[in-house]
Parts: structure tokens; sequence; C-alpha cells
């Protein structure tokens, strides 16, 4: 099997397995308890929060609260902070879990201002946080890596811009696609109200994520019980989850800086395998929705966003997968379902284009081998497909 | 009170069948053994106009939940059994009603009697009235009154040629005629929501149903194979012994495509459709195929595209839902519990394969110039060949 979707989920780790096995045989006690096996699982949980906060540089100024994964953490931060009237803004090419949760905040009259008109290629325009104070803006949500194209917003420059030119806004980033890909700098935490991160995008276990926040903010909690972790988020700790996000998260700090390099190495292997293809093959013209320049303030090398009209990218998807070749999607090709990808309109791909794309995202496990297999089973699809969608957009 | 319940279940149509009624009555006390099978220590009889079961009180519960999965059963009580001593049923009555009279200051009640042994020396009305007036002796001084047409609570008793049974709750069946007495059918099962109501309401008419789905995986990819194998497996639950068949149908559709008129593309899926089904009906002893089409609801539904699929089979094409709006469907498909996985998002056509402006009223003769240009026999047998048949019961 040739795994080629990991902005959708990763498999684990074996040392995060190991862990979570031994933790759920030795402390199975309910970490709220006031007795010997209780406090034992609560010390547990603590340490772990603490490496958490060792290995990403967050400063005691910031909270960490565990959550079921970054949907919840996105939901809790924004339906938390900004409920009902706090004035927010993004760029509307986020995760769902953001743009739904701003969404919610729209039938209590608090419409999200939208910079989408100031996006270049996937990215917040800087020049475009002056219009911020305008608006009222209390807070800007952003996802640190866009979850289709790869695309970072970088947060010391957003900080900065934001301390000059909108200093009432505070800043929100979704991380679940960054951790593990780009190195954090400890010196984001001081201009970051909240950042959220989730296990299984780095080879951590499915049910566990991370808010951290800025312990200043008060948040309203989503989810009301036995005011676990500070009131905000409800709900017996799961200790296995914690143990296993903890070592993901250390093993994914530790080899950031190799990973990023051998992520790189297999973007430009794969990029440059497609344009022989293309020019092997006079059918095919490949556009890249996503930069691949290196630049890791601007694009994560963990993925590649391509167009391929006039072949659809579902279609092609299932091709692979007969060849067992796994690889994602932005878009569906149902006959009911024909929205292309929110993401890539919103770039100003038509919806041809949109409809005609894959996303590849690698991990570490991956090698140049299987990016070769790959690239040979694309091209025979492509060749085999070719003439079937010639034929449709002839028709069209 | 004893530990043994006596479940009196009534059929539906099977009462008006002449000759046949003993071959009816076999077919549903089979299915029923089927649906209560794995539970022990279950006595059936069949007095006549009657199936009773002696079960063990703890099991009334599951026993109602399984009942209510057999077609052909028009309602069903749990009961006891007893001597038809009047004395003993009023007792029944009242340590029965005592609970009920806990909570209410005032409770209309009436007994009503159904007296199939005429040998009995009383009449119904008679029995109503001993039974009726001892239990009143007992509780009208707490608030228990007679009310024939009104009743709060009825008690009633079934006096038989055999024995005498005393409930007081009835639960609706699935009506109909057990599955098994009317023949096989073959359903072509989308995925989408029709087609398993109209596979259920086959089954209601006696049918054993089995299903054909026509797979494009290479473009579509497994998901609407998997929802089909769950959809299959909700309506076998209704019945057992169901066989689904999964034809591969994208070379077929990719041969239609790209050598016929592109508006007739739709209807000449489905004519391939029906025509691979026919012969798989023919080959595995179905009688007739089932359709999930209503009049009119798709482009495909009109009454000439109806005409012209069904022109290519010999077999009887039965479409259910024919007359249904899609609001009534809809709301059969969540009484049986196949709504939520029939609206699951899976594609079930490729937009590759659609038509921009699919032919409402086709003519037959064009749409049989279109298959003279492929090769539609061999791509048949290939299909047929490299069919995957399941049986639903192992799923």
């Amino acid at each position: 099997m040739i795994y080629l979707d990991n902005a959708a989920t990763t498999p684990m780790d074996e040392e995060v397995v190991g862990r979570m096995n031994d933790s759920m045989r030795d402390f199975f006690a309910n970490s709220g308890t006031p007795y010997r096996i209780g406090l034992d699982a609560k010390r547990l949980i603590e340490k772990s929060a603490e490496s958490i906060a060792e290995y990403l540089g967050i400063p005691s100024t910031h909270r960490i609260v565990f959550t079921s994964g970054g949907t919840e953490s996105n939901n809790l931060f924004i339906k938390g902070l900004c409920f009902p009237d706090k004035k927010t803004a993004f760029l509307d090419l986020e995760h769902p879990s953001v743009t739904e949760s701003l969404a919610f905040l729209k039938q209590f009259g608090n419409e999200p201002f939208s910079l989408l008109p100031f996006q270049k290629e996937g990215r917040l325009d800087l020049n475009s946080i002056s219009t911020l104070g305008g608006e009222r803006v209390k807070l800007l949500c952003l996802s640190h890596v866009n979850n289709e194209l790869g695309t970072v917003n970088d947060p010391l420059q957003i900080i900065s811009a934001l301390a000059k030119e909108s200093p009432q806004t505070k800043l929100f980033l979704d991380g679940v696609q960054a951790i593990g890909k780009l190195k954090l700098d400890p010196d984001m935490w001081k201009g970051l109200a909240g950042y959220s991160i989730s296990g299984h995008k780095i080879h951590g276990p499915k049910g566990i994520g991370l808010l951290i926040y800025d312990s200043r903010l008060v948040l309203n909690p989503q989810m009301h019980g036995g005011k676990q972790q500070f009131g905000v988020r409800s709900g017996t700790l799961p200790l296995p989850l914690i143990v296993g996000l903890e070592t993901a998260i250390k093993l994914a700090v530790a080899r950031t800086e190799q990973t990023q390099k051998y992520l790189q190495g297999l973007c430009r292997h794969l990029v440059q395998g497609l344009k022989n293809i293309q020019e092997r093959l006079p059918e095919l013209k490949i556009c890249f929705n996503s930069l691949v320049d290196g630049d890791v303030t601007r694009q994560s090398p963990g993925m590649v966003n391509f167009s391929f009209p006039p072949v659809e990218g579902e279609v092609i998807l299932h091709h692979l997968e007969e060849k067992n070749i796994f690889v994602g999607l932005g878009s569906a090709c149902s006959a009911h379902s024909k929205k292309p990808s929110r993401i890539l309109m919103g770039i100003g791909l038509s919806e041809e284009q949109a409809r005609c794309s894959l996303r590849v995202s690698f991990s570490h496990n991956n090698t140049t081998d299987e990016i070769d297999q790959f690239l040979e089973a694309f091209a025979k699809a492509y060749q085999a497909l070719y003439a079937t969608f010639l034929h449709k957009a002839e028709h069209r | 009170m004893t530990d043994r319940r006596t479940v009196l279940i009534r059929y539906d149509e099977i009462g008006l069948k002449g000759g046949n009624r003993k071959f009816f009555e076999k077919c549903l006390l089979r299915n029923i053994k089927r649906v209560l099978s794995g539970t022990n220590d279950i006595i059936y009889r069949s007095p006549r106009g009657r199936i009773l079961l002696d079960i063990p009180a703890s099991l009334g519960a599951e026993c109602t939940v399984r009942l209510k999965t057999v077609p052909g059963i028009a309602s069903f009580s749990i009961g006891i059994s007893m001597a038809p001593d009047f004395d003993a049923m009023a007792d029944l009555g009242v340590q029965w009603i005592e609970p009920a009279l806990e909570s209410v200051s005032s409770l209309k009640f009436c007994v009503k009697t159904r007296r199939s042994a005429k040998s009995f020396p009383k009449t119904s009305p008679e029995v109503n009235f001993e039974v009726g007036s001892r239990i009143m002796t007992k509780l009208s001084s707490r608030g228990l009154t007679v009310n024939i047409k009104e009743a709060e609570y009825v008690l009633e008793i079934e006096i038989g040629s055999s024995e005498t049974v005393v409930f007081d709750n009835r639960e609706p069946g699935l009506r109909g005629l057990p599955v098994g007495s009317s023949g096989n059918v073959l359903c072509l099962l989308s995925g989408g929501i029709d087609s398993p109501v109209a596979a259920f309401m086959m089954a209601c008419r006696g049918c054993r149903v089995h299903f054909v789905f026509f797979d494009n995986q290479p473009f579509l990819g497994r998901g609407g194979y998997d929802k089909v194998l769950s959809l299959a497996k909700k309506i076998n639950h209704f019945q057992a012994r169901g066989t689904l068949f999964v034809v591969p149908f994208q070379d077929m559709q990719a041969a239609i495509r790209d050598h016929c008129n592109e508006e007739n593309r739709i209807v000449l899926y489905r004519r391939m459709m029906y025509r691979i089904a026919g012969e798989i009906a023919e080959r595995h002893g179905s009688m007739a195929l089932v359709t999930g089409e209503a009049m009119g609801q798709v482009a495909s539904q009109t009454l000439e595209n109806l005409a012209a699929v069904s022109c290519v089979t010999s077999l009887s094409v039965f479409r259910p839902l024919i007359g249904m709006n899609k609001e009534s469907i809809i709301s059969r498909a969540k009484e049986i519990g196949t709504y939520e996985t029939s609206i699951e998002p899976q594609p079930d056509c490729c937009s590759v394969f659609m038509p921009k402006n699919p032919v409402t009223r086709s003519k037959i003769p064009f749409l049989e110039r279109d298959e003279e240009k492929i090769p539609w026999q061999e791509l048949q047998d290939d299909a047929l060949t490299r069919m995957e048949i399941i049986k639903v019961d192992d799923l």
C-alpha cells in the first residue's frame, strides 16, 4: 500500500501505540478521584501537559486544554470567546470547523469579516490587516497551514503586523496541519490568543487534540459537567490518549527539521516527476495550486495540490485506489454533490480546475520509490481517462 | 403468577385463503420459528386461525421486538393461558388493573371476549359480564367504572377449542403475507431511498426478495458497494435467505457513453440493467423484477421511459412505489430503518457518465439503433461472468 493522504490522517507511531497500551493497563483510575491510584493518573496527565508545554515552547501565560481533536478545539475557542457579539475575521479558506463555528455566530448577528478579497495564493495579504481596525475586529481566525493547499500564514509576520495596524485584534491559529512540518517559534505565543492541535495528524491517536490559549481570556465552556480543566472543558480526562498525544508531539517536534528537509525532497521529486510526465504527454496540462519554492514561511513541505483538467480528481483517485495507492481530494464527482472545493474556488480556480485536482500529502514514512509508483499510475490513469473526459468537455 | 406467557399471534390475509390456507400458515410458522431461533424453551402451537407460543415470561420483550419483523402477522398479544374459569380470570384481571389504579382516581374499563370454541356454554357477552362484574365487585370502590365505548383499559379473553388466553395488550405487526408464500423476485437496488422501500413492500407481499446492484468501482470507489451491502442486510432482516448479485457495470456504461446518443444514455443504461437483471432472475429462479421507480420522479421515470425499459425483458416488472409521492416513500424508509443509510452521501453515478440533457420521452426505435452500435450481448456476458454473488445472511 502506498499512502499519500497524510493530511487526512496518519498511521500511529509504534512508540505511541506502546505507551498507550501500557497506560491503558496500568493507569485505569479516574484522575479526578482523591485516592492514590487516581492521584497517580492525575500526576501522569500533569506530567504529560508539562512535557507538551516544553516540547512546543508554550509559556506559563498559556493554558493547555485537552479536547477531542482539532474540530472541538476550534469550536471551543471561537464560540467560547466570541459568543455572542465579539467581531471576528477570517480568510474564508479555513477548515470547516473554523468557518462553521464562525457561521454559527451569524445567527446572533455576529457576521465574520471576510478577508478573502485580500488573499494572495491562499495566504493572508499582510497589507489587509489595516482594514481590521475599521471593522472593530476582536479576533482574527486563520489556518497556520491550509489543509488543502499547504499554504502558510506565518504567525510572526502576522503578529507584528497586527501590533502595528490593529492592536485590538487578537490572533487564533488552527495549527492542525503545521505541527511536525514547521518549527514553532516560541516567540509566537506572546502574540497568540489561541492555537489548536490534533493528535491523529502527527502519528498520534484519533479522538484527542489540544487547545492552547492565553489564560487571561475567559472562554465560555461548550461542554458542561464536572468542571475538569479549569471548568473550560468538562469530562473525565482520557489518560491513554493524552500520553499518546504527548509521545506523538515529542517525536514530531524532535524530528521537525529532519522531516522538513525530507518532505521538501519528496515534494521536489513529485513536482519534477509531474513535469516530466507533462513533457511526455502533450494532452496533460498540470497547474500547481500551491507554491513549491522551499520557503517554509510560505508553504508547508508536506503537501502538493495540482489540477489537470479535464480529468476529474475523484475518478483518478479511484483508479489509483485500484493500484493500492491512496491520495486526497478536496472535491467530489457525485452526480448529487456537484460542489467543488470551496478552498480551490476561493483562490480563484475555475470549477473545472477545482474538480480536476488532487492533494498529495506526505509523511516521513513515504519514499521516492513510492512517489515514482504514484507518478507511473497517475500517468497511466490519466491517459486511460483523457479521451472520456475530453468527450464530456466537448459536449458541454 | 406463572412464569410462562402465551403469545397469541393473529395473522392477516391468510385468514382469507381457502384451500391454500395450510400452506400460508406453515410459511408463517416457519418464519416465526426462524426469527425466534436462538431463544430456548418456546413451545409452538397452531390451533385454527391463530399461532400460539408458550414462552418463558422473561422472553416477552425480546419476542415483541422480533415478531415485529415478520411479514404476515397482523397483530399479537402477550397474555396468560388458563382454564376458562370466571373466578380465576377475574382474579388475574384484578391483579393487572390494581397497579393502574394506584396513580389515578378513576379508570374506565371493559372486558372483551372472543369465543372461537362455540361449544363453550356461555356467549361472549355473557363471559364479559361474568368476569367484568367479579372485577367490579373488588375494584369499584377504588374508582373503576365500566365503559365499553371509551375504555382506558381493556381486558381481553380468547376462548379457543384447546385453551383460553387472557391478555391486555395488542402490538401491531407488519401485516401482509408470510415471506416465501409468493416465490422469488429480484430487486434492482441502487443505494438510494426508493429501491429498499420497494424491496420491503414486496417482502410484505410474501415474496423472497433478492437484490442486484450495478457497480462502477473504478469511477465511484467502494462507498456505493458498501452502502448497498448494508441496505440489503437491513431488508433481509425481514425475510432471510436473500442473495445479492453485484454486477460490474463500468465497461457497459463506458461503451454506451462513448458510442451512443448522449441524450439516450440513462435509458440505455437502464435497458441494459433490466436485461442483465432479467438474465440473473431466470438463472437463479426469480419470477419478476422489482424497482423503486415512481411515476415522473426523475427524467428516467416518465411513462415513455418506463415503457422503453420494461420492454427489454419478458419478466413482469413490479414497481410498488409507482403511485407514491416522495414524502410517503421517505416516511416508509424511516419506518423500516433504511433511510439513514440511503442518505449517506455516496455518488451513484459519476458525472462523466451523465448526459447534459437526458431524454424524457425516448423512442424505442432510436434506442434500438443506438444499441446496434455496441456489442452489448458480449458486454452483458462478460459482466455476468465477473458478477459477485453474496449470500446476505452471511454478511
